[in-house]
Parts: C-alpha cells; sequence; structure tokens
C-alpha cells in the first residue's frame, strides 16, 4: 500500500473531495485497499485503475448489502 | 434533427441507436490514442495549436482559476492553460482511459502533476459537485457527445457564478466554394491520412463525417443559450473550419 501511495500512479486522495457520484451527485467513499469509490447511494463502486478514478455508471461493480 | 428528442443519433454520416454512441467514440479514440496528436498536426497541418492558442487568448486565463477541461485528452488544453495561468488547477476529463494514460505520460504532465487531476467521465454526467469551476473547457469534443445539450446543460451546473464556458470545435464554412474545397480535402485526404500515419481510415472517417455533422455556428449558440449561458458569442477561426463558443455563467 505505501509503494502504490508514493508511485505517480497513486490514487490522490485530495481528489476525494472534488468528486462525487455522476448517479446521484452524493459524496464517495474511499477504499484504498480494493481501489475504489463507492457511492453508497447509488449501489456502486467506481475503479481507480493507475491512480485514474474511472467515474462511469457502465464501468461501475454493483454492490449488494 | 435534434439529438435530444429521438432514440437515434449520428456516428459520422451513419444513424446508430443513441445507447451505442459512447462505445463507438470510445472505440475511435482507444484507436487513436496514442497517434492522436500526430495526426491533429498532420490533419491540420499544425493550425489546431494556433486555434488552441486563439482560445487561449479569448480565456484569458488568470491565477488561481479552477479550470474543467472536458474531452481534455492528452491535456493539450490543460497544459497551456496552466502556463498562462501560472498558478492554477485543472482537471482533465475524458470517456476514454487510453487518452488519459497517453496525456499522464508526457513532459509536461509530469512538470505539472501538482496542478493536474486526470478523470475518466462522461459530459453528460459529471462526477462534480455544482458550482466547483470558474472554466470550463471543450476543445474537439461536444460533437462526440451523445446529447451535446446535455454536455452544455451539465457544464453550466458544473460552473461557479461567474464562470465561463469555452467551446472550440470545427464548424461550418460560410462560404459554399470554400466549403466545398475543403469537403474535397477531408473526404478524399484526411481518411487516407489516418491509414498511413495511425493504421486506421474508419476512425479517421468518422471524425471528418462528424464534423460534417456537427450544428453551425448560429444553431450551436443557441444551445449555448438554451443551457443558460449568457453574454454567449463565438468567433470563426480559420473562415469558419472552427469556431469558438464562448458563454458566461452569470
Amino acid at each position: 500500500m505505501t509503494e502504490a501511495e508514493t508511485s505517480p500512479a497513486a490514487f490522490d486522495r485530495r481528489m476525494l473531495e472534488a468528486l462525487v457520484c455522476p448517479a446521484t451527485q452524493n459524496r464517495l467513499k474511499y477504499d484504498a485497499e480494493r481501489q475504489e469509490l463507492i457511492s453508497k447511494g447509488a449501489g456502486l463502486a467506481y475503479p481507480i485503475r493507475e491512480g485514474i478514478p474511472v467515474m462511469l455508471v457502465d464501468e461501475a461493480r454493483r454492490i449488494d448489502d | 434533427m435534434t439529438d435530444d428528442t429521438q432514440k437515434t443519433t449520428h456516428f459520422g454520416f451513419t444513424d446508430i441507436p443513441e445507447t451505442e454512441k459512447a462505445g463507438r467514440v470510445q472505440g475511435v479514440f482507444n484507436s487513436v490514442a496514442s497517434k492522436y496528436d500526430v495526426m491533429n498536426d498532420a490533419m491540420s497541418l499544425g493550425i489546431h495549436r494556433v486555434w488552441k492558442d486563439a482560445m487561449m487568448d479569448w480565456l484569458a486565463p488568470r491565477p488561481g482559476q479552477r479550470l474543467l477541461d472536458v474531452a481534455g485528452g492528452t491535456g493539450d488544453i490543460s497544459f497551456r492553460f496552466l502556463k498562462r495561468a501560472g498558478r492554477g488547477h485543472a482537471t482533465v476529463l475524458d470517456l476514454t482511459e487510453p487518452m488519459l494514460v497517453e496525456g499522464r505520460k508526457r513532459a509536461d504532465a509530469a512538470a505539472m502533476a501538482e496542478q493536474l487531476d486526470w478523470v475518466v467521465g462522461d459530459a453528460m454526467a459529471l462526477p462534480f459537485p455544482d458550482n466547483s469551476f470558474d472554466v470550463y473547457t471543450i476543445s474537439f469534443g461536444i460533437r462526440n457527445v451523445t446529447r451535446p445539450q446535455e454536455a452544455l446543460n451539465e457544464a453550466f451546473r458544473v460552473l461557479k457564478p461567474g464562470g465561463r464556458l469555452m467551446v472550440l470545435e470545427f464548424s461550418q464554412i460560410p462560404n459554399d466554394m470554400m466549403q466545398k474545397a475543403y469537403d474535397l480535402y477531408s473526404f478524399n485526404i484526411i481518411p487516407r491520412m489516418g491509414q498511413m500515419i495511425a493504421g486506421d481510415r474508419d476512425s479517421y472517417q468518422y471524425l471528418v463525417e462528424s464534423i460534417r455533422k456537427f450544428p453551425d455556428q448560429e444553431t450551436f449558440l443557441g444551445m449555448l443559450r438554451a443551457a443558460g449561458f449568457g453574454n454567449a458569442k463565438y468567433r470563426n477561426l480559420s473562415m469558419g473550419i472552427a469556431c469558438l463558443h464562448s458563454g458566461w455563467k452569470l
């Protein structure tokens, strides 16, 4: 995890403040382990690939809870 | 004609279901990403750089501004913006991941890494809160959006009050004879160049067809106004081969 945080391809946590879920426009939760941004309201997890958040509903993983 | 009311849209000269457009556009840009800058230079004989500089002249970036650069792909607009603004921040958003990966590899991206964010997203459903940015740009991107009016509405939403939109896009030449000469060039030469340089004729065939299908200057100006933009204006570049549209969230 520490390696991921120092590499240039790591997700910049400051981006969390700037991003919302494109479906609900609510705030997101960062899951560092899975490299996902969680939208509880929409039940979606947006992947982060090589540090780039992929904020597309079609690319998001559905979360069942 | 209006994309908003019909269930089909155009992909170049072909009518396709609206739901397929984003995927098809992604296909085009996944295919051309690594050759995109070289091709732009070849197709426009380097003039796209002049147009982008003209965009910056009119935009006049100021220190500390936050830019959202939609369809920002390889970072061309964001890098220019940050160099002119000095202090500032740019978020580069694109529908196509390989375009962003390509942009992040560029030397300017490394030099300005602290001032740049890279996000994959959809212009019609932006992943940002209301009133977030001082400036919104979209350069040679809006004609690829399935429903351009929705992209403009989203631009209005995420701009701060007093924020500014600027769109750079290919447009229609008001002079018929010039338009014919230009069509001859674009339909005959550009797909061949695409084949030679990028090994991809179809993607460049799409590019020239999509240019011809895009609304003319006045029609597009009306779309800015419909989205809520005030003081909306446009300037032709190279006789209307390209055009800049500007509007304010007043």
